[in-house]
């Protein structure tokens, strides 16, 4: 091939072709560039009335199953990659500085969320086919929220939403669900559980007392009744020591969160239907989890899937970490028993960053990107940052530690949402990772409030680290 | 027409007598002799435009010179060709206070510069003792070290007007804006905006090709140099000092606290020369000072000059007091009354030719090169170790050692007193700066200033960076007429 | 067309297939905007494509390995460190490769002599974090606490803590480069040995080649290594503090702290600035763009506008904030001594000290760049230079009523605020940034005729200007400063890179533009060569094309 035609620029045709398009433009010759900026249209002092600048209002909703909500935030994100690092503020340093354990499995600038935008607007101009590697790309994520608490710290583009809306579409256009998340899929159906476990689901409530009526239902989840009953127990331990009586559904069921996740928007939403009826039913005013995962999907998915805010729920949605934490500081919880090993708590995603309350929002996007009517964005903010940390504290003689990456910082393992059923590889990947952080700070015992996250430290731990995982119900019961 | 009619043509002043040629024959250095074929005296940047233009046309060797004293045969014509000493191109262009900076031709010596900015209250930056009749601009292009330590951004070159080795005539740095001339003044009323201070660009760092190149790079007409207010308070203080890594301790200490002005270390042997009156005081200082004396400036500034100067004393005895007990820092060193007042002056002012090193035997050679601080003495062992092999006397070996940038770094520089009639000595001199040159190189000297016997080596060693600078000379003097025989070219 | 299979072959075989893809929707994540720095107009969309391939070496043999192939193979690439610097570190031509830098994340820290040893794929926040950690600091440049501490060194890297600290070229210390034709040069103590502690020579000095001001966009090699000087601050690490959005590093204001002063008016802000770099005090010392303060307060974009909207002509022309960093790197006494004498200062210039926060926001850890496209969405700084500062007064003047002319709308309303300076090195440079926002969403014609026109007004009015070399037209610019810096440039570009394999058509990227861009054409009034004097394959780009 002659080099002279390899390297001709003029056959980027699509950039040439674009270049007489915009030439074609009439708004760009005349009186388009002297406008004068002493213009009294612009700015009347009430932040209304941006004459001048003529972008028309477009109709806007956070609603991901139209991913063409998202086209703005995918079109405006500026690539700084906020969204990998730690938040420069708390960036520790050249180890473990990175948030996003997508991009740090896989280097490609894809697998993080500026790859993802960029992919995304790809998808929505039909420019990209779906593909095995799309997929990859949009599912090996454990849609943590790191990216969006990062984006948000700036810019204030939906990241996440954006991310579960290419799922959706995945789902929409027939792509997804993966094969791995397709046979989850289907026990699900099946046995009203992941694992398509048929036996008990309340094999695990024994020497524990469950009142037939109460104002509090406890919901246990899949993991905790099938893979750590011991979870369960302690939890159950702790609301009959506290005094707090609590219900359980007759025939619980899957909690909707990894169809959620995958982008199965219907058959999610006949889950949180289904499950908020059988709360209802019960008359329960709360509903107490255990599982990070079940509180995230209820408190913030059902709504969004239902359209309808989380204080409209018609209960209320907590963790027992928040039950525990207020008893300890009211001192109706007096932990007495010393517990020595020393701990760190590790930040689950589903009860920090992404654990904000969810509002339907509909409106309009106008001039500069602005919405009307205004919202307050889901950064992250009310995350349970504080609750396990005053737990442990409480714990007499707690030689208590932190990983170097926290709270809205903190590195997923990639243990849910459905990510190590798909891609197991990374979620081994991302927990060995964390695992080395651990070491890295002398942590002896993790700390967690999302069982996978716990099975999954123990499932990758080498045994020569002398690091184990527990749920944080089970270290209070240790410490009661 | 004869080479010497042309250039009378193109400049105020052109000789080829002999006698006019034997000055530049020659210098302090023991580099062999060399002649040119002309030299020319230019008054202006057109002028030495027009001189580097026929050279170039002609591929005649030009050499260019501005000092009035050389130690080291960069200005040796090696391969004959035109001589240009810029000595007439002494015009301090400008001096603005406000933007700390002054513009200034090459003939500009030490001393010109000292009494012009003493008159308005500035200084600039010193190396160690200048001599007074050299070229301000070329010892700060050759990067001579200042022996103030107290600015992060220690580099005092700003934007300079270089004549290529094309002859064309070119701006770096901001000083690049068109309309920027010589004249460039307020006073002068063709202002531009840009005052000619930021180095950088345009396109590329021109002024970094140009800085260390010996001439070989391009000549440079003008120069803008940062300058400093002059102090309104200065204080000296001395410590004597027989454990080297001890003081150099105490340097990594206070240094990165921006604690003194200029501070430098000598050794017995330099500080006796420097502060001798005689010649045959020198022995006698040798033997009463300590091996090693550390000086350190305190100077308070615009404001509040003795506050500031008490915040760093006080500083200063805490450190003392509380982790180098074995410091005794006084404003005297005891037994050498008036010596604070001597050497603060010394360190304040250029020093008038012939340099303080001609003192003892009449000539000198130096070594000097970049090191890590704590290396120090390990470099002092090496050079005992080489010289111990030869009949040269270890007691005749100046030392300076000068703190660099909150002392990360420092330059050791060593001076060997020498008869130039005694050609044995010289030979020897010359076998043990390459002997332990090359030793010290093997363990981790960088000798970023190539001079002498130890220009092949260093270049030799620095393959890669020399490939790469042949083909940069090659863009900017693509015949090679620009001082040719010196460094890798 | 792509790149042939035997070159991607020779490619894989350096890296491994793990690290090289062509993968279309992997090359997709490697799209230049639609937003971000210069993204979402007319350059990026003119002259930015999709790669044809991306590789991420992990060591400098790997690098070299890859130009050296892409020489024998005739396959243009383009050195990619965090990919923050818009559409100019991006592909321009087909078939072209990204040499992705991230995974050269080596590191070592000499703590005695103050410097980083690091690879092209370590950032800034994490490397300020290690000089704290080590009582040291640097500036962290315009591109913001996320992007390649190399990257930005070598075309950027000033801050307002450059008032002590600095220019950057006088931080960049041993340092290796491959060239574009794969050859490896390594510059300062470097050249001799493997000790990078020293940034000169030997002799002449070769970083002349790694930037010019403001950088070359990778059109003369990659940077695999570079030492990197840190200076000296005070020794306990501020601490980071609040939950995101509201994190800053708490402030021990024994030691350092800001304070904001409101001065009558702007001549009384001027002579602060000189005075406080003639009374050599001050780690900062600036005048940053007044809507920033509306930044800071927002909660939102939506709530920005609300308080922005609320200041006028009048209002601003009557605003004038210092904003002073102390840090009293040796004792407490020093910041007693930097407050008194601020304090004198202050008087004569009848400043009054308003309150501010014991933290830091944005400088130390931060250059909070990413927050600038907030209001907006779409953002660039239209100069940044370093000069006197009797430039920069003048400057963000002229840039204030060259907006106000013709631009504004496209561009945002900022009632004339001539947008940001300070001073250098204690007062031996000012430095002035025009900062230009607009809404990504309408036509963004007008802002690809400011930005050129910016670089007509700096000629016209003797300024310096940091748009130089590749970021505006070469032919434009070349002629009026050095005179024709851009013919030695391009002498430069042709002696490493004959074949012009290195980024093309960077240094003449620009000039290309607005060859194509039509709506640009009317502006084209500076001598345009008939043929630029790139490699025939850019024949078709010429005047006539």
């Amino acid at each position: 091939m002659a080099r002279d035609d390899r390297f001709d620029l003029s056959v980027t045709k699509k950039n040439m072709e674009y270049a007489a398009e915009v030439a074609k433009d009439k708004r760009l010759t005349g009186d388009r560039y002297k406008l004068s900026v002493i213009d009294p249209e612009y700015g009347d002092g009430k932040g209304n009335s941006h004459g001048r600048y003529d972008t028309p209002r477009t109709p806007l909703e956070f609603n991901i199953e139209e991913i063409k909500n998202f086209k703005y935030d995918m079109d405006h994100c500026i690539k700084c990659k906020g969204c990998y690092w730690v938040e420069h503020t708390y960036n520790p340093g050249v180890k473990f500085n990175v948030r996003c354990p997508a991009n740090l499995w896989n280097d490609f600038d894809a697998f993080g969320a500026m790859g993802k935008m960029r992919i995304g607007l790809g998808v929505i101009d039909g420019s990209l086919e779906w593909s095995p590697t799309l997929l990859q790309v949009l599912y090996a994520c454990p849609l943590c929220g790191a990216c969006d608490v990062a984006c948000k710290r700036n810019l204030d583009l939906e990241i996440e939403l954006s991310l579960e809306a290419l799922r959706v579409k995945a789902v929409q256009d027939g792509v997804a669900p993966l094969p791995a998340h397709k046979t989850a899929v289907d026990k699900i159906i099946e046995t009203g559980n992941i694992y398509g476990e048929k036996s008990d689901r309340k094999a695990w409530a024994k020497d524990v007392k469950v009142a037939d009526k109460a104002d509090t239902l406890y919901y246990v989840g899949d993991n905790t009744s099938y893979k750590n009953p011991q979870i369960a127990q302690a939890t159950a331990t702790i609301l009959n020591k506290l005094g707090i009586d609590f219900m359980l559904l007759d025939d619980e069921k899957n909690d909707g969160n990894v169809v959620f996740s995958i982008g199965m928007m219907d058959l999610a939403r006949k889950i949180a239907k289904e499950n908020i009826e059988a709360i209802k039913a019960t008359g329960a005013k709360r509903v107490v989890v255990s599982d990070a995962e079940a509180y995230r999907v209820m408190k913030v998915d059902y709504p969004k899937l239902l359209n309808i805010a989380t204080a409209d729920l018609g209960f209320e949605v907590v963790h027992i970490l928040e039950i525990a934490a207020q008893a300890i500081e009211d001192g109706t919880l007096v932990l007495t028993t010393p517990v020595d090993t020393r701990m760190a708590y590790h930040d689950a995603s589903s009860v920090s960053r992404l654990c904000d309350d969810w509002t339907p929002y509909k409106g309009e996007r106008g001039w500069m990107g602005m919405i009307y009517p205004g919202q307050r964005r889901r950064r992250g903010r009310e995350g349970l940052y504080a609750q396990a940390r005053t737990i442990m504290a409480a714990i007499p003689g707690a030689d208590n530690t932190e990983f170097i990456r926290i709270r809205e910082n903190a590195f997923d393992i990639c243990a849910g949402r459905g990510t190590d059923i798909a891609f197991p590889a990374l979620t081994k990947f991302a927990t060995a990772h964390r695992l080395d952080e651990a070491k890295e700070c002398g942590i002896e015992t993790i700390v967690s409030a999302d069982p996978q996250c716990r099975d999954a430290f123990n499932a990758y731990k080498d045994p020569k680290d002398g690091i184990e995982a527990i749920d944080i119900t089970e270290l209070i019961v240790k410490a009661l | 027409m004869s080479m010497i009619n042309e250039l009378e043509k193109l400049v105020a002043k052109a000789s080829d007598k002999a006698a006019d040629l034997e000055v530049y024959a020659k210098d302090m250095s023991m580099m062999p002799a060399g002649y040119a074929d002309a030299v020319v005296w230019p008054e202006s940047t057109e002028e030495v435009s027009a001189v580097v233009k026929y050279a170039y046309e002609n591929n005649i060797p030009v050499v260019p010179v501005s000092s009035q004293t050389h130690m080291y045969g960069s200005t040796i014509p090696k391969q004959g060709g035109i001589v240009i000493d810029m000595k007439n191109m002494n015009k301090i262009l400008e001096i603005d206070l406000k933007h700390k900076f002054v513009r200034f031709q090459p003939g500009v010596t030490w001393n010109q510069m000292y009494e012009e900015l003493d008159k308005v209250g500035a200084r600039i930056m010193m190396p160690f003792t200048p001599l007074g009749n050299r070229s301000v601009l070329s010892d700060t292009l050759d990067r001579c070290v200042i022996t103030n330590t107290v600015y992060d951004y220690g580099e005092v070159t700003q934007s300079l007007e270089i004549v290529w080795g094309d002859g064309s005539v070119f701006r770096s740095g901001s000083g690049s804006v068109h309309g920027f001339a010589a004249d460039n003044t307020p006073t002068h009323g063709l202002y531009t905006p840009s005052r000619g201070v930021d180095p950088s660009g345009p396109g590329l760092d021109f002024y970094r090709i140009v800085q260390g190149a010996q001439g070989t790079m391009g000549i440079i007409t003008w120069m803008s140099a940062k300058l400093e207010l002059k102090s309104q308070i200065d204080k000296i203080y001395f410590a004597p000092i027989e454990d080297l890594d001890y003081a150099n301790e105490f340097l990594y200490k206070i240094m990165p606290r921006r604690i003194g002005q200029e501070i430098v270390l000598l050794n017995k042997v330099d500080l006796a020369t420097v502060i001798a009156d005689t010649v045959e005081d020198i022995p006698e200082l040798c033997a009463k000072l300590p091996e090693w004396t550390l000086a350190i400036v305190l100077s308070g500034v615009k404001r509040r000059p003795e506050e500031k100067i008490a915040y760093e004393e006080h500083y200063l005895t805490d450190v003392i007091n509380t982790t180098f007990k074995d410091i005794s820092l006084k404003p005297a060193l005891p037994g050498f009354p008036g010596l604070g007042r001597k050497l603060l002056n010394i360190l304040k002012t250029p020093w008038n030719a012939p340099s303080w090193k001609t003192k003892p035997y009449g000539a000198y050679e130096d070594m000097f090169f970049i090191a890590r601080p704590e290396k120090a003495s390990e470099y002092v062992e090496i050079l005992s170790k080489v010289v111990a092999k030869h009949t040269y006397p270890h007691t005749m070996i100046g030392a300076y050692i000068q703190p660099i940038e909150h002392n990360r770094a420092c330059q050791i520089e060593f001076t060997f007193f020498y008869d130039p009639a005694n050609e044995a000595e010289k030979e020897e001199i010359a076998a043990i700066v390459y002997e332990a040159g090359v030793e010290m190189m093997n363990n981790g000297a960088q000798f970023t200033r190539p001079y002498g016997n130890l220009v092949p080596v260093i270049y030799d060693r620095a393959g890669g960076y020399t490939a790469t600078l042949k083909r940069v000379k090659g863009i900017f003097d693509e015949k090679n007429i620009l001082n040719p025989g010196t460094l890798c070219f | 067309m792509a790149i042939s299979r035997q070159a991607y072959k020779a490619l894989e075989s350096v890296t491994g297939s793990k690290y090289i893809s062509e993968d279309p929707v992997i090359m997709q994540g490697y799209k230049s905007g639609p937003g971000g720095y210069e993204a979402g107009l007319g350059y990026e969309r003119v002259m930015t494509v999709l790669p044809a391939a991306v590789i991420l070496p992990k060591d400098t043999e790997e690098v070299q390995k890859i130009v050296k192939i892409c020489n024998r193979y005739h396959i243009p690439y383009v050195p990619y460190a965090t990919g923050f610097y818009g559409p100019k570190t991006h592909c321009h031509v087909d078939d072209e490769l990204i040499i992705d830098m991230k995974r050269m994340q080596q590191f070592s820290w000499d703590e005695k002599h103050m410097y980083a040893d690091i690879g092209p794929g370590v950032i800034y926040s994490s490397l300020q974090q290690e000089a704290f950690n080590k009582g040291c600091y640097g500036v962290i440049g315009g591109g913001g606490a996320q992007c390649s501490a190399i990257a930005n060194l070598l075309g950027d890297g000033w801050s307002p803590l450059s008032l002590k600290i600095g220019l950057p070229h006088r931080r960049i210390l041993g340092t290796e480069l491959v060239l574009p034709d794969g050859e490896i040069v390594r510059m300062g103590s470097l050249a001799g040995s493997d000790d990078p502690f020293w940034g000169e020579g030997p002799g002449p000095d070769l970083r002349c080649i790694l930037r010019g001001f403001t950088g070359l966009r990778g059109c003369l090699g990659i940077v695999t290594r570079m030492a990197v000087k840190y200076l000296p601050f005070i020794q306990e690490s501020p601490k980071p503090q609040g939950i995101a959005p509201n994190t800053s590093l708490a402030l021990d204001e024994k030691r350092i702290r800001w304070i904001n002063y409101q001065v009558p008016t702007k001549d009384d802000q001027v002579k602060a600035m000189y005075e406080i770099g003639a009374a050599e005090i001050g780690g900062a010392c600036t005048k940053v763009p007044v809507f920033w303060r509306a930044i800071a307060k927002a909660e939102d974009k939506e709530e920005f506008w609300d308080i922005w909207l609320k200041e006028s002509e009048e209002s601003l022309k009557n605003f004038h904030l210092v904003r002073v960093m102390l840090i009293g790197y040796a004792s407490e006494e020093q910041m007693d001594y930097e407050l008194a004498v601020l304090d004198d200062i202050m008087q004569e210039c009848h400043g009054k000290p308003r309150r501010t926060k014991a933290s830091d926001e944005s400088w130390l850890k931060n250059a909070d760049s990413a927050g600038m496209w907030l209001m907006t969405g779409s953002y660039v700084s239209v100069e940044f230079v370093i000069e006197s500062l009797n430039q920069s007064v003048q400057h963000g003047e002229s840039f204030a009523a060259l907006k106000a002319s013709e631009y504004t709308p496209p561009l945002f309303p900022d009632f004339g605020d001539p947008g940001w300076f300070q001073n250098f090195e204690s007062g031996h440079q000012g430095y002035s940034e025009f900062l230009i926002y607009w809404d990504q969403d309408e036509d963004t014609s007008g802002v690809d005729r400011f930005f050129l026109q910016t670089s007509k007004m700096n000629i016209e009015n003797n300024y310096y200007s940091s748009h130089l070399g590749p970021h505006q037209p070469l032919y434009l610019t070349g002629p009026q400063y050095g005179p024709n810096y851009h013919l030695w440039l391009l002498k430069v570009k042709n002696e490493f890179d004959p074949d012009w394999i290195c980024h093309p058509p960077v240094p003449l990227a620009h000039d290309i533009f607005v060859q194509r861009a039509e709506w640009m054409h009317d502006m084209i009034d500076w001598e345009v060569p008939e043929k630029f004097p790139m490699p025939s394959w850019t024949a078709t780009l010429t005047k006539e094309a």
